[in-house]
């Protein structure tokens, strides 16, 4: 694949990068090791792995939170020095500002970059109707469902109109039918706006629903890229019955079969862990 | 604006709900779980006030309690009156509020810097923490004998003295708060496009407030208890002095009336402080029960 003419400059590209800590008692703990990730414009990329495997650490090398400790990560042929300025992320954690209000963490983005007030707020109620929000613009975080808080949060992080989405188990934290709702939301938004999508999840199922590409951790510490899948399931996708698609169900098989063995990988390394404990 | 109709049994903490669309209206609906309505308490704890009050005075009036070291409540109300009708406590208590409120505002100003410099400059903390702690460790009492010889027997001794006793308490909160911002919402806004500027009146000083608050309570009270225990040691006015007076000439009653006077100023700021904090913390779910 690596003879593509044109040689487009990717949304997201990480290359051979490896993130270790220094272990307190001596010696490296490797986060994540090698890892190669190439994500193109517009394209709708998942990574899913058994926990532990390093993924948000991932993630967050691509928002340049984090630099990695060799390799090198470009955003749109750019190497990223600081803070990715392309993209947004959405935390699997609740980070809207409780001290402020719906409306004020919507249009945080803007004001930080110097829109004026008015201008802000009036792009923030387009973006709050957009996700459902519209009567609730006056609340406050925590007087939201958590279902609410994430669609503020998907608000927020669209409202700057980044090229990149980085997003870190959005969903994770909600119930299964909201889930699927604001699955189903997230690809309607994503389909018209020719955005790139890194979406982290633990849910295959998940993950091949959305994805135009899935991505396979193996197992932690140290983790790699195992596997890479095209999902070429046409679009528009209606998730609500995608389970049910006899290409669905044949990628699922396919791709399960390699994620289980790194899945039971992790599953025994705990396992023997507790034993030396006790 | 009673303080018990205010207290939610909501807890704020980790509210992992699964997402149910539910539109809860907080503060409302929340009734008091005792079965008690506020009125009701309001009167049993005067009825309790009363009772405490009434023992005492039977008990001294009955000879079974010492009149001279616990005048009875009657002359000690009647003192307080005569303090106040004759205006000979108020010159008192605006020098012991002038000091105070020096010391709250310099204190905490110094406090909130410092606090907030320390937070932000991981080397300025590692190298200044042993001093402070080390400060900090001294019983600040001792401090009013060479504050005195310092600034003399007028208001500064005090302010000086008040000043020692909040900068700690503002300074360790702010650092505390400053430092224990939960590492997502500055990762948050800082993808957003916070610079540190904007971080710091966007996440860092919001996030602190509360923390500021919890400690705002405590060193209003420390630094009147500064200016008092002040006046208390050496001072020619405030009610300190007035108490040390009384105690000079074994006035109990007039050790009890200042003490009572006290006890209703730092109330009356107290409940201002309230005011200000529900104002400013609006935006939290509802004030534990402390």
């Amino acid at each position: 694949m690596k003879e593509s003419v044109t040689a487009p400059a990717y949304a997201v590209e990480l290359d051979g990068c490896t993130k270790e800590y220094p272990i307190p008692g001596g010696g490296t703990y490797f986060a994540v090791r090698d890892i190669n990730l190439k994500v193109k414009p517009g394209r709708f990329v998942s990574i899913v792995g058994p926990t532990g495997s390093g993924k948000s650490t991932i993630l967050s090398m691509a928002a340049g939170l984090l630099t990695p400790s060799s390799g090198d990560v470009r955003s749109f042929g750019a190497p990223v020095q600081g803070v990715n300025r392309r993209a947004s992320y959405m935390f699997q954690q609740d980070a809207l500002l409780p001290w402020k209000s719906v409306i004020d963490n919507v249009s945080l983005g803007l004001t930080l970059a110097g829109v004026s007030k008015a201008d802000a707020y009036s792009e923030a109620r387009r973006w709050l109707e957009k996700v459902g929000l519209k009567n609730f613009a006056d609340r406050y975080p925590h007087q939201l469902s958590g279902g609410m808080r994430k669609r503020t949060a998907v608000a927020q992080a669209w409202i700057v109109n980044p090229d990149i989405l980085l997003m870190d188990e959005p969903f994770s934290a909600l119930d299964v039918q909201t889930r699927q709702i604001m699955e189903n939301e997230l690809l309607q938004l994503w389909q018209e706006s020719g955005k790139a999508v890194v979406f982290i999840t633990h849910d295959l199922d998940e993950a091949i629903a959305l994805s135009d590409e899935v991505v396979i951790l193996g197992a932690g510490p140290g983790s790699t890229v195992v596997g890479t899948y095209e999902i070429s399931i046409p679009r528009p996708r209606d998730l609500l019955d995608i389970r049910d698609d006899p290409q669905f169900i044949d990628l699922h098989r396919e791709i399960w079969g390699r994620l289980k063995v790194e899945v039971s990988k992790t599953y025994e390394a705990a396992l023997a862990e507790e034993g030396e404990v006790a | 604006m009673t303080m018990t109709g205010s207290k939610n049994p909501v807890q704020k903490s980790l509210e992992r709900d699964g997402g149910h669309l539910v539109r809860r209206s907080p503060g409302k609906g929340s009734q008091p779980k005792s079965g008690a309505s506020a009125l009701t308490m309001r009167l049993t704890q005067l009825v309790l006030a009363l009772v405490v009050l009434g023992a005492w005075e039977l008990l001294v009036r009955a000879g079974i309690i010492d009149e001279f070291f616990f005048p009875r409540p009657s002359d000690i109300l009647s003192t307080v009156w005569v303090w106040i009708s004759t205006g000979y406590v108020f010159p008192h208590l605006l020098i012991t509020m002038e000091e105070s409120i020096l010391a709250f505002i310099v204190g905490a100003a110094a406090g909130l810097f410092l606090g907030f410099l320390l937070a932000r400059v991981r080397f300025l903390e590692r190298l200044l923490d042993p001093f402070l702690q080390m400060f900090n460790a001294l019983p600040r009492v001792v401090l009013a004998p060479i504050f005195l010889l310092w600034f003399g027997l007028g208001i500064w001794s005090k302010v000086a003295f008040g000043f020692t006793l909040v900068f700690f308490i503002v300074f360790f909160n702010t650092l505390e708060g400053v430092k224990g911002v939960d590492r997502v919402l500055v990762d948050n806004a800082r993808m957003l496009g916070a610079t540190e500027k904007q971080l710091l009146r966007h996440v860092f000083i919001p996030s602190a407030l509360t923390w500021i608050f919890s400690s705002l309570h405590i060193s209003v009270g420390f630094a009147i208890t500064g200016a008092v225990v002040g006046e208390y040691l050496g001072a020619s006015s405030g009610v300190g002095y007035a108490i040390a007076q009384a105690q000079g000439v074994f006035d109990t009653r007039g050790v009890f009336a200042g003490m009572f006077i006290l006890m209703f100023a730092v109330l009356i700021i107290d409940l201002l402080v309230n005011r200000l904090e529900k104002h400013l913390l609006k935006w939290r779910p509802s004030r534990s029960a402390t």
